[in-house]
């Protein structure tokens, strides 16, 4: 950048340079790996809660009900932590990178998806005490809505806003796969199913899968920007 | 004769010069920025870029902090609100600026 004025019929160049220089900042702002590393380990820590703290009853046909309480008291307070921490992570990079850092419409967005999963197992929790759970099987619609509020769609739905803050279209691609991989494709509810796993097995193993996919992207995303420095 | 509505008419002298423009730019993009920053990535020398700070704080666009870490002196940079709104203004008269020009035939000139 040279220090004369440019001539007024210049104006490509200069916008130009504002947009590469806006650019430049977003990039330098930029700690996505250390937001999915934090996501992943969560993920993968919250697995043994899973299984531990999951209440399995089975009659003597062999049907099994079961209710995943561990994930009820895991997730809230450990997605605040994630967040608090990426959230932190953030702003002590950029600091020292000489920037600041804009976290507060990732907090809000962390604050929301902390409060869904709660509050739509509390919602169906109370709506089948007054109503009769459905005989015939459920519509798809319905599995990928129950999976879209569980923690791991909500962690998608963080990472979308994430893409969006840092302009990072490379993330946005990363967090469009993993949702289809959550909602779609990885039985994230209602776990894996007999006879290769047992109910808890079952659920851990779509969790492993989901951790190890959000570390896997920490670790790409961490040797694209070691490369781009 | 000059057309008195053309976008060119507009533009803020203290705005519209590259190394402001561009302090003003990651300034808005960054919320605040060390002085070390700017200075590398606008490639300049320190009195240069002071020079440039002194013109954008005395119109009023940005607030200079200065402080220590540990025993390093920082100066943060940020964008006041009037600063936020010229750098707006700037850009939407550039983009005026290039559409006139596109959509300006040769009889026009």
């Amino acid at each position: 950048m040279t220090t004369e004025s440019v001539p007024a019929d210049d104006p490509r160049r200069l916008l130009a340079d504002v947009r590469a220089l806006a650019h430049r900042v977003r990039v330098d702002q930029r700690m996505t790996w250390a937001a999915l590393l934090v996501l992943g380990a969560m993920t993968l820590l919250a697995i043994p809660f899973d299984w531990f703290g999951m209440q399995v009853d089975c009659n003597p046909d062999g049907s099994c009900t079961f209710a995943r309480r561990g994930m009820l008291y895991f997730w809230p307070p450990a997605m605040v932590l994630a967040y608090a921490t990426i959230a932190f992570c953030y702003l002590r990079a950029a600091r020292t990178r000489g920037l600041g850092a804009r976290v507060l419409p990732y907090a809000i967005t962390g604050a929301v998806t902390t409060v869904v999963f709660p509050a739509a197992w509390l919602a169906v929790h109370l709506y089948f005490q007054s109503h009769p759970y459905p005989d015939g099987p459920l519509p798809y619609w319905f599995f990928v809505l129950d999976r879209l509020v569980m923690p791991w769609g909500m962690i998608g739905v963080a990472l979308l806003v994430l893409a969006w803050l840092e302009r990072n279209v490379g993330l946005l691609l990363f967090t469009a796969g993993y949702l289809a991989l959550v909602l779609l494709v990885l039985p994230m509810n209602d776990g894996f199913g007999a006879p290769h796993f047992g109910i808890r097995a079952g659920m851990a193993v779509p969790q492993l899968i989901a951790g190890l996919v959000l570390l896997l992207g920490a670790f790409v995303f961490a040797r694209r920007r070691r490369r781009s420095l | 004769m000059t057309d008195p509505t053309h976008p060119v008419l507009g533009l803020d002298d203290v705005v519209h010069q590259r190394v402001r423009l561009g302090i003003l730019t990651i300034a808005h993009e960054a919320r605040r920025v060390e002085f070390g920053y700017l200075r590398t990535h606008l490639d300049l020398t320190a009195g240069n870029l002071s020079k440039h700070l002194s013109v954008l704080e005395t119109a009023g666009l940005i607030e200079v902090e200065k402080g220590y870490e540990g025993r390093r002196g920082r100066t943060w940079i940020t964008l006041t609100a009037a600063g936020t709104a010229a750098l707006a203004e700037e850009i939407a008269r550039l983009k005026l600026l290039i559409a006139r020009v596109e959509t300006t035939t040769p009889e026009d000139r």
